[in-house]
């Protein structure tokens, strides 16, 4: 074990000699921490608006307030430009939607409650989320201005003048005039009636906001985006390592280092058992470095410590055993390397490392629970902010550990198989 | 000691050790000589039991496999090439290794100490490898072996491209060594190495060993005729004398009392000469040497192989 240790002592002393490493284990996680985490802080204090172009064609007092109504929103920045000049900019990509709102859109509402559509957009088909998003904000706007249609006295009132107009000016027919006239006329009496409070109550259901229900425990979801910024630099850091590790393992071969090794009185396990410890240990550094920094720098909350300690030490040794196995792929360090850092990368792309998951395709989701960075970062999330139970814990740190055994066996066999020293 | 018996070592179609038997005795040294390619690293990694022969026996103090821990703990091996972190400083390097061969407390201290003397590196201990010249780290790799004591040590071109103070470091340290009674093994293509260090050669090529013996035996067997010229004293005519005492060589050739004959005992040829009170007014002996062993052997020299 004396051994093992000092092997371990060197590795990391090697490790810390070179400052090309020192930065991917350590300090890029934290540059990535601080970049994005301040990035999705800064959301959090306001969301950032979006542009949408509006071309009001219709000129309407309806298109009018419904313009109002849009503009009203903090997540909307509206800017109204003509036809073609909305057109060409969505086209290049300068705006991501245009909303045309066509003449004859104010007498249906909007088209809400006719066949006619007098309501288009265009958008940029490359920001297919952002105008999905936008729809969703525009339909709402729509029955919100619906919505005052039916609850503001006054617009009933200039409404049902409206309509005793239109009807009087219908010189065709003088015997449905009369009767229009008097429904119209009935209806206001019997408006005047009704309480405002009690018409307001009435509609007062026909609201799109949704409740939301509190699923993350006592933590009520993360507290800062640091929560989530933290889990995903420490996976960051620990695919650093283990990239560099896999490499210093060939690097052992390449140099000779290795054989002076091997004929010192310590077997081949001890060896790598050595280089598996030091990887192990400047994971976990690495993970308490962040873990500290976030507590105390960032005021990271951990909901509990023991589980994220749990996870850290699952994540650790899954990716000691991927580095035994990337360390076998290669003859040379270039070798290794590339390999390496190719693993990694897809493993962290398809896990939620780079992007989240959410906005991966759907066809991709199944692929991401191949990925150890998936469970790793549930498994820290757990810890931190989901509010796992130990049983809840148990799914993604068995996986990591099975993970990482499967990958420690085949690498050790892959070692014996051809890259037996000598 | 050492024991190798009919080893055998293949490297797909290449024959790296074909048959090799010899024995090294206690407190001796025994030089391998020969070019690159020869099988040298592919023995002494047998040696080392960091490569398994496809057929024969190798032993060592009499344990048959070089592999386990207990000959290692008696073994040294200085590799061919540097084998060292360059990252970390030559006392780290020396602290790691020593500790690797299970040495702690004084012990360690006491060995890292002298091996750094040995090394002459104990003003540069505490720099980085990576800042040392070819032949500080040469040394280095040497002392690297030296830190467990081994009584046997096998060492693998140790002197290639370093400076000669470093070579002569280098062999200083291997000639003490052989004072403390340490069984050597050394592999070199310079024979001008083999003939200062060691008490038995063997010549190989190509996986064999073509001859063995000490360095007289393999220059009296192989090496072929030294060529002696001299300039006679006086002026009366010598042939006969000097023929009886070389006796009746062939090769006798005198003229404007120059003499020059080929001999394949030139000391002795000398010593009669002498005894028979032929003067000399000069003397040139171009003597036979290893590389005139291996020209002989293989037909090819040392060096263009």
């Amino acid at each position: 074990m004396k051994r093992i240790f000092h092997l371990a002592m060197k590795d990391i002393a090697v490790l810390m000699a070179d400052k090309g490493n020192l930065f991917w284990v350590f300090g890029f996680p934290i540059v990535y921490a601080l970049f994005f985490g301040a990035i999705f802080s800064g959301s959090q204090e306001g969301p950032s608006s979006m542009t949408l172009g509006i071309v009001d064609e219709d000129g309407s007092a309806l298109s009018r307030q419904f313009v109002e109504e849009l503009d009203s929103r903090e997540t909307l920045e509206v800017v109204s430009f003509s036809r073609e000049e909305a057109l060409a900019r969505v086209r290049k990509g300068t705006l991501s939607s245009a909303l045309f709102l066509k003449p004859g859109f104010g007498d249906g509402l909007g088209g809400l409650f006719s066949g006619d559509r007098n309501i288009e957009m265009a958008s940029d088909p490359a920001r297919a989320m952002e105008s999905g998003f936008l729809q969703g904000l525009i339909v709402q706007s729509l029955f919100e201005v619906v919505y005052k249609q039916f609850t503001d006295m006054d617009t009933i009132r200039s409404n049902l003048d409206l309509w005793r107009e239109e009807i009087r000016n219908d010189v065709g027919s003088t015997l449905n005039t009369t009767i229009f006239l008097g429904f119209v006329d009935a209806l206001q009496l019997m408006l005047e009636d009704v309480e405002l409070d009690s018409a307001d109550s009435a509609l007062s259901g026909f609201n799109l906001s949704i409740p939301t229900v509190e699923v993350a425990g006592e933590n009520k979801g993360p507290e800062n985006s640091f929560q989530i910024t933290f889990p995903q630099a420490m996976l960051w850091g620990i695919l650093g390592c283990a990239a560099t590790f896999a490499v210093s393992l060939v690097r052992e071969r390449t140099v000779g280092t290795m054989l002076r090794l091997r004929i010192c009185p310590i077997s081949q396990a001890h060896i790598l058992a050595g280089k598996g410890f030091a990887c192990f240990i400047t994971c976990l550094f690495v993970i308490v470095m962040l873990f500290l920094g976030g507590k105390f720098f960032f005021h990271v909350p951990i909901n509990s410590v023991p589980l994220f300690f749990l996870a850290a030490v699952s994540i650790t040794l899954c990716f000691v055993g991927i580095m035994m196995m990337v360390s076998t792929l290669g003859r040379t360090e270039q070798s290794v390397g590339g390999a390496g850092w190719a693993i990694m990368m897809v493993m962290s792309m398809i896990g939620g490392g780079m992007v989240p998951l959410v906005f991966m395709p759907e066809w991709l989701h199944p692929f991401s629970y191949a990925s150890p960075v998936r469970w790793g970062i549930y498994a820290l999330e757990g810890g931190i902010w989901r509010g796992f139970g130990f049983a809840e814990m148990l799914m993604p740190c068995g996986i990591l550990l099975a993970i990482g055994a499967v990958c420690f066996v085949f690498g050790l066999w892959l070692m014996k198989r051809f890259h037996s020293v000598g | 000691m050492i024991s190798v018996q009919n080893v055998y070592k293949q490297y797909g179609r290449t024959v790296a050790l074909d048959g090799l038997s010899f024995e090294v005795e206690k407190g001796t040294t025994f030089g391998l000589l020969g070019p690159n390619g020869a099988g040298k690293t592919t023995l002494i990694g047998c040696l080392g039991g960091l490569l398994v022969p496809d057929r024969g026996t190798l032993s060592i103090q009499g344990r048959s496999d070089p592999s386990q821990i207990e000959v290692r703990r008696c073994l040294g091996v200085v590799p061919q090439f540097i084998a060292l972190y360059e990252e970390l400083t030559a006392l780290q390097n020396l602290r790691l290794f020593a500790r690797l061969h299970g040495l702690g407390g004084k012990a360690l201290v006491q060995r890292v100490e002298a091996c750094l003397e040995i090394a002459l590196l104990t003003e540069r201990a505490k720099d980085r490898v990576s800042e040392f010249s070819g032949g500080m780290k040469r040394r280095l790799n040497l002392a690297c072996s030296l830190l467990h004591d081994p009584m046997v040590l096998l060492l693998d071109e140790p002197t290639v491209g370093v400076d000669p103070q470093s070579r002569n470091l280098i062999f200083e340290s291997i000639e003490r060594m052989k004072q403390e009674g340490k069984t050597l093994i050394y592999t070199t293509h310079y024979m001008e190495e083999a003939q200062r260090l060691c008490d038995h050669v063997a010549i190989m090529d190509a996986g064999k060993i073509l001859a063995d013996g000490t360095v007289p035996e393999l220059i009296e067997q192989h090496g072929g005729s030294a060529r002696i010229e001299a300039r006679l004293h006086g002026d009366e005519d010598l042939i006969g004398p000097i023929s009886r005492c070389l006796e009746n060589n062939p090769t006798i050739h005198i003229e404007d009392r120059l003499l020059g004959f080929e001999t394949r005992r030139p000391m002795a040829d000398l010593t009669a000469l002498y005894q028979a009170g032929i003067q000399l007014d000069s003397l040139t002996m171009e003597s036979t040497n290893l590389e005139d062993v291996f020209l002989n052997l293989t037909g090819k020299k040392l060096r263009d192989s």
